[in-house]
C-alpha cells in the first residue's frame, strides 16, 4: 500500500512551532524559483540517486580483465585472481564482493559504462572532485555545481526542494547553486528543534499577525552571510517538517544491510515510496582512498556498497518503482595500473561509472581501455563523464544538459531499453 | 585613515589595510570592537576581560592574547589541571575523554590564541583519528602543534613529517623504495604547504621516493636506510635532493608556500569571502619572510590592523561551531560535563581528532546546513539545561545578578553586545522583549539564550 503524500497532508503545526528559530526571516516558500516558474506536477516523475565513491575507487579491482596478463604483472599481490571473479563475460569478471550486483547486471537493470574520465586528468582529490561536480577546471570555476545548475534553470515541482543530501559531509558542490539551498541531512533523527518544544510567545506572535508585513532582513550586515544563514534557517524548517512526515507515513520493517550506505539508501527509499517531489537524492561512501592494506578495506567498501544498491532496487521493485529510479555509482578516478609497495594503489585516472534501476539495452557501454596504452602508467578515458551527465540529464530527468554542463555534450547512445 | 563598511577587498591599500588600527572619536575602542577582537583573537569575552580591556590599549590587548609564554599560563592552576587531567585521559586510551581534555583547555585556557591556533593547524595537518587509531598518538600531535602554533611554520612542517599519527593517517608508516607510496608526498604540496597547481605530477613521484625508509615502529619514526632509495632526485626545480629532509626544505622554499600560508591566515581571521587578492596579502607575505617563517608577528600584525578593527570584518566569518559553543560557554563562565559535550560536537560538524578528510574543515558556509543548524540550536538547549552546567560557579539566575542584569531591556542588551557580532534588528529586540515579559524575571537570562541561539544572526562572527 502506498502512503502518498500530498502537499495538504503537511499540517502547519510544526512550522509555528519552529518559528522560534526563525525570527528575523521571512516565512514564505523556500523553493519559490520554481514556484515562480510554475512547475509540473510529479507524482511519477523520475528521480536520480547519486552514490558518490569517495576516494577514488580502484575500477581495476571492481571490474577485474581476467585474461589480461599485463593487469597480472603489474598487481602480483593485488590482482583478484582469475577464479574469484565474477564472471559476467569471457574477459570481465567482478569483485567477488559484489555477488550481489550480479543478478541486476544479468537482468540488465545495471550497467557498466567503461573507460570514464576527462582530458588532462588531475590526480588531487579535491580537484578531481571539484571537476566532477561543477564540470569546470580550477580557472574557469564558480561554485556552482551540474545538479545546482539543473534545479535553477529547469522547472520543479515547489512542494519539495529538488535535491536532498543525505549524509554529514557538506553539502556536495554538484548540488550547489546561487538560487536555491539544498537541504544536507546528517540524521533524520536529529532533525526536530528541542527548544521548539518550548511554549513561547514567540510562535504566538507569529501565529497572530499572519497579515502582518514581513519580518525585516534588514541588518547591518552586508558581506551577504547573513541573508544566506537566514535562508538555511528557512530551509532547514521546511525540510525538516517535510521529511519528519513522509518519514512517519512510510513502512519502516525492510530490511537494508546495517552499514551507514545501506541505512542512508534506505531513508532515500523511505522517501520515494511517501511520494516525496525530491528529483535527485544525494549519498556518499568514502574510504575509497586506499594506498595502502587495499584488500580488505576494498573489499569492505565494495561489499557495502554492492549490498546497499541491491538492497535499495529490491525494495523499489517490491513497490513496482524501479522504472523511474536511477542510481549513478561514480568516483572522482580510478588508480594506478602498478601496485605500491605498501599492499595499495595511488592516484589514477579513468575507472567505470554503474548505473542501475530501470532496465538497459545492455549490461555495459563501451569496452574496457587497454592496459597497454596508458597514459602516466594510468589508464586512459575514452568516454568524458559529462556525456553521462548529460544521457542522464536529457534521456532520464527529461532536462536539458547545456546549462548545468556549461556545454554542449552529446549523450551516450543506447543506453536505457525504453 | 580607516577602512569604510562596504569596501571592495581589490579597492584596499595594503599598507592601509595592515597598518596598526588606532581609535579616534569616530572609531572608539568600546565594547563592541574589544568583543570582536577577542572572538579573532581567542573565544570571546567574559564580562571581566571587557572591563580590563577597556582600561588597555588596543596593542596591550593584542600583546595579551599572544602571550603564549606568559607566567599567567606557566603559574595557572590551569596549566596543573590540564596536565592532571591529561594524565589521566592519557591513561584510558579513548578519544571522546581526549576530546573532553581539549575542550577543557578551549574553555579554561588563559591565552586562547594558543588553542585557536592548534584547532586551526589541526584543520591544516589534519589527521583522523579514525584511521590512527591511537588516543596517545593523537594526543602527541596535538601537543606538537600547540608547540609551535605561533611558532616556525618550517620547524613545525619538518617535525609533522615524521609525526606518527600523520604518517599513520596517510599511509607512510610503510613506504618501500621499490614503490613509493605517493600519498604523503602529494599532500605535503598540495594541503600543507603549496595548493594545488603548484607542482607537477612529477614531483609528486619524486618526492615519493625522497620519503621512502620513513617508517613508525613502535609508535615512533625510524629512518629504514635499506628501504630509503638514495637516487639522486629532481624537485620543484632542484637537483641533487637525496634525503626526505632535503625534500622537505625544497618545499617550503618555493615562493608559493608563504602565499598560501598567509592566504589561510587572512580566511581564518578576517573573512571567509571572497578570497583576498594576491596584493593584499603582500604585505604579510613579506613580514612572515622577514621574520624567518615565524607566525606571531603576522598573527599580531593581523590582530592590531585596520583590516581587522576597523570594522570591516565584523559578520564576515561564519562561527565555527568550536567558535559558536566556547564562545558562549567562555561569556557565560559556564563550566559543564566535558565529555558530553566532547560527543556532542560531532552532529555539528566539528568533531575534534576526526576532520572529515585531509583537507580538514574547509569553514564558512560549509559549516551551515538543515542538520547543522538545528544541531547548533539543539547544543544550546542542551548546554543550558544540562543540570552539571553551572555559570559563574552557581546557576545562571547568579550570573544575571553578577552581571548586573535587572530588567529585560538590560539582559538583551548583554546578549547583543556580548554575542552578536551583527547587532539585533529592531524588530528581533520587541519579540524578544515580548517573550521575556512572558516568562519573568527568574528565567529571562536562559529564555532570551535560547531564543537568540536561534536566530540566524548566532551564527556570525
Amino acid at each position: 500500500m502506498n502512503h502518498r503524500l500530498s502537499r495538504r497532508s503537511f499540517g502547519t503545526t510544526t512550522l509555528r512551532s519552529a518559528a522560534g528559530i526563525a525570527i528575523g526571516t521571512q516565512l514564505p516558500f523556500i523553493w519559490q524559483q520554481s514556484t515562480i516558474r510554475g512547475a509540473e506536477s510529479s507524482e511519477n516523475q523520475k528521480i536520480l540517486v547519486v552514490v558518490q565513491l569517495s576516494g577514488g575507487n580502484d575500477g581495476l579491482n571492481t571490474v577485474v580483465p581476467y585474461r589480461d596478463e599485463t593487469y597480472y604483472k603489474a598487481r602480483p599481490k593485488l590482482a583478484i585472481s582469475k577464479d574469484q571473479v565474477v564472471k559476467v563475460s569471457d574477459h570481465l569478471g567482478l569483485h567477488p564482493s559484489l555477488r550481489s550486483l550480479e543478478e541486476l547486471l544479468g537482468e540488465k537493470r545495471m550497467s557498466i559504462l567503461h573507460g570514464v574520465g576527462y582530458e588532462n586528468p588531475n590526480r588531487s582529490h579535491f580537484e578531481s572532485m571539484d571537476i566532477w561536480h561543477t564540470c569546470a577546471r580550477k580557472d574557469a570555476r564558480s561554485n556552482e555545481g551540474w545538479l545546482g545548475r539543473m534545479f535553477t534553470a529547469g522547472k520543479f515541482d515547489p512542494s519539495d526542494s529538488p535535491g536532498i543530501h543525505l549524509g554529514s559531509e557538506i553539502l556536495p558542490v554538484a548540488l550547489a547553486s546561487r538560487g536555491l539551498q539544498i537541504p544536507s541531512i546528517a540524521s533524520v533523527e536529529e532533525m526536530r528543534l528541542k527548544s521548539a518544544t518550548k511554549h513561547s510567545q514567540m510562535q504566538n506572535g507569529v501565529e497572530e499577525r499572519p497579515d502582518k508585513a514581513p519580518m525585516e532582513l534588514e541588518s547591518t550586515v552586508d558581506s551577504g552571510l547573513l541573508g544566506f544563514v537566514s535562508t538555511s534557517t528557512q530551509v532547514a524548517l521546511q525540510a525538516s517538517q517535510r521529511i519528519d512526515t513522509a518519514l512517519s507515513s512510510s513502512d519502516a520493517s525492510y530490511d537494508f544491510p546495517d552499514s551507514a550506505l545501506g541505512q542512508k539508501m534506505k531513508i532515500v527509499s523511505r522517501l520515494i515510496l511517501a511520494g516525496l517531489r525530491t528529483r535527485v537524492y544525494y549519498v556518499t561512501l568514502d574510504g575509497f582512498d586506499t594506498h595502502a592494506n587495499q584488500p580488505l578495506a576494498h573489499q569492505g567498501l565494495l561489499k557495502q556498497w554492492a549490498e546497499a544498491i541491491s538492497a535499495f532496487h529490491k525494495r523499489l521493485a517490491n513497490d513496482g518503482q524501479s522504472d523511474r529510479v536511477l542510481v549513478m555509482s561514480f568516483s572522482e578516478f580510478g588508480r594506478r595500473l602498478a601496485e605500491n609497495a605498501s599492499d595499495g594503489t595511488d592516484h589514477g585516472a579513468a575507472a567505470p561509472v554503474f548505473l542501475s534501476g530501470p532496465k538497459f539495452l545492455d549490461w555495459q557501454v563501451g569496452e574496457m581501455p587497454s592496459l597497454n596504452d596508458l597514459e602516466d602508467g594510468d589508464v586512459k578515458h575514452h568516454t568524458d563523464f559529462r556525456r553521462i551527465y548529460s544521457t542522464v540529464l536529457q534521456d532520464w530527468l527529461g532536462q536539458s544538459s547545456q546549462i548545468p554542463l556549461a556545454g554542449m555534450y552529446e549523450p551516450l547512445k543506447n543506453v536505457f531499453a525504453v | 585613515m580607516s577602512i569604510s563598511r562596504d569596501e571592495a577587498l581589490d579597492q584596499l591599500d595594503p599598507d592601509v589595510a595592515w597598518a596598526a588600527w588606532k581609535k579616534s572619536d569616530r572609531q572608539p575602542w568600546d565594547r563592541s570592537r574589544i568583543c570582536l577582537l577577542w572572538r579573532r583573537g581567542g573565544f570571546g569575552a567574559n564580562e571581566q576581560q571587557i572591563q580590563r580591556s577597556l582600561q588597555l590599549e588596543p596593542a596591550e590587548v593584542v600583546d595579551k592574547l599572544c602571550a603564549t609564554n606568559d607566567s599567567d599560563l606557566r603559574l595557572s592552576s590551569f596549566s596543573a589541571d590540564s596536565a592532571a587531567l591529561a594524565s589521566a585521559v592519557r591513561a584510558s586510551g579513548d578519544m571522546n575523554k581526549l576530546t573532553a581534555w581539549w575542550i577543557h583547555r578551549l574553555l579554561n585556557s588563559p591565552v586562547p590564541l594558543l588553542e585557536k591556533m592548534t584547532v586551526f593547524w589541526h584543520g591544516h595537518f589534519a589527521t583522523g583519528a579514525e584511521k590512527v587509531q591511537d588516543a596517545e598518538l593523537m594526543f602527541q600531535q596535538n601537543e606538537l602543534l600547540r608547540k609551535f602554533a605561533l611558532g616556525d611554520f618550517r620547524q613545525l612542517t619538518h617535525q609533522i613529517s615524521k609525526d606518527p599519527a600523520m604518517l599513520i593517517y596517510l599511509d607512510s608508516a610503510t613506504n618501500r623504495k621499490a614503490h613509493a607510496n605517493e600519498n604523503y608526498a602529494r599532500e605535503l604540496m598540495e594541503l600543507f604547504c603549496l595548493g594545488e597547481g603548484n607542482y607537477s605530477e612529477a614531483d609528486v613521484q619524486q618526492l615519493a621516493k625522497c620519503f621512502t625508509g620513513w617508517e613508525i615502529r613502535r609508535k615512533q619514526f625510524r629512518f629504514n636506510s635499506y628501504q630509503h632509495d638514495d637516487s639522486e632526485k629532481q624537485l620543484l626545480g632542484s637537483s641533487g635532493i637525496v634525503t626526505g629532509e632535503q625534500a622537505i626544505d625544497v618545499v617550503l622554499k618555493q615562493d608559493a608556500m608563504p602565499r598560501f600560508i598567509v592566504g589561510k591566515l587572512f580566511q581564518f581571521f578576517i573573512c571567509d569571502e571572497p578570497t583576498p587578492p594576491g596584493s593584499l596579502l603582500a604585505p604579510l607575505e613579506k613580514l612572515f619572510v622577514d621574520s624567518n617563517f615565524t607566525l606571531e608577528p603576522v598573527i599580531k600584525t593581523i590582530l592590531r590592523s585596520n583590516m581587522l578593527l576597523s570594522g570591516w570584518s565584523i559578520g564576515r566569518r561564519i562561527r565555527s561551531p568550536i567558535e559558536l559553543t566556547i564562545e558562549l560557554l567562555r561569556a557565560l563562565e559556564s563550566n559543564t560535563n566535558l565529555t558530553k559535550f566532547a560527543a556532542s560536537l560531532k552532529r555539528l560538524g566539528q568533531a575534534l581528532y576526526f576532520p572529515p578528510n585531509v583537507k580538514g574543515w574547509p569553514g564558512g558556509r560549509s559549516w551551515i546546513n538543515s542538520s547543522t543548524l538545528i544541531g547548533r540550536a539543539n547544543l544550546v538547549f542542551d548546554l543550558l539545561n544540562d543540570p552539571n552546567s553551572s555559570f559563574a560557579g552557581g546557576t545562571l539566575g547568579k550570573l544575571t545578578q553578577k552581571l548586573g542584569i535587572s530588567n529585560f531591556e538590560s539582559c538583551i542588551n548583554w546578549i547583543d553586545s556580548t554575542l552578536l557580532a551583527a547587532p539585533l534588528s529592531s524588530n528581533e529586540r520587541k519579540q524578544l522583549l515580548q517573550i521575556l515579559e512572558s516568562v519573568g524575571q527568574d528565567t529571562m537570562l536562559k529564555q532570551a539564550l535560547l531564543e537568540v541561539a536561534a536566530l540566524p544572526r548566532m551564527h556570525l562572527s
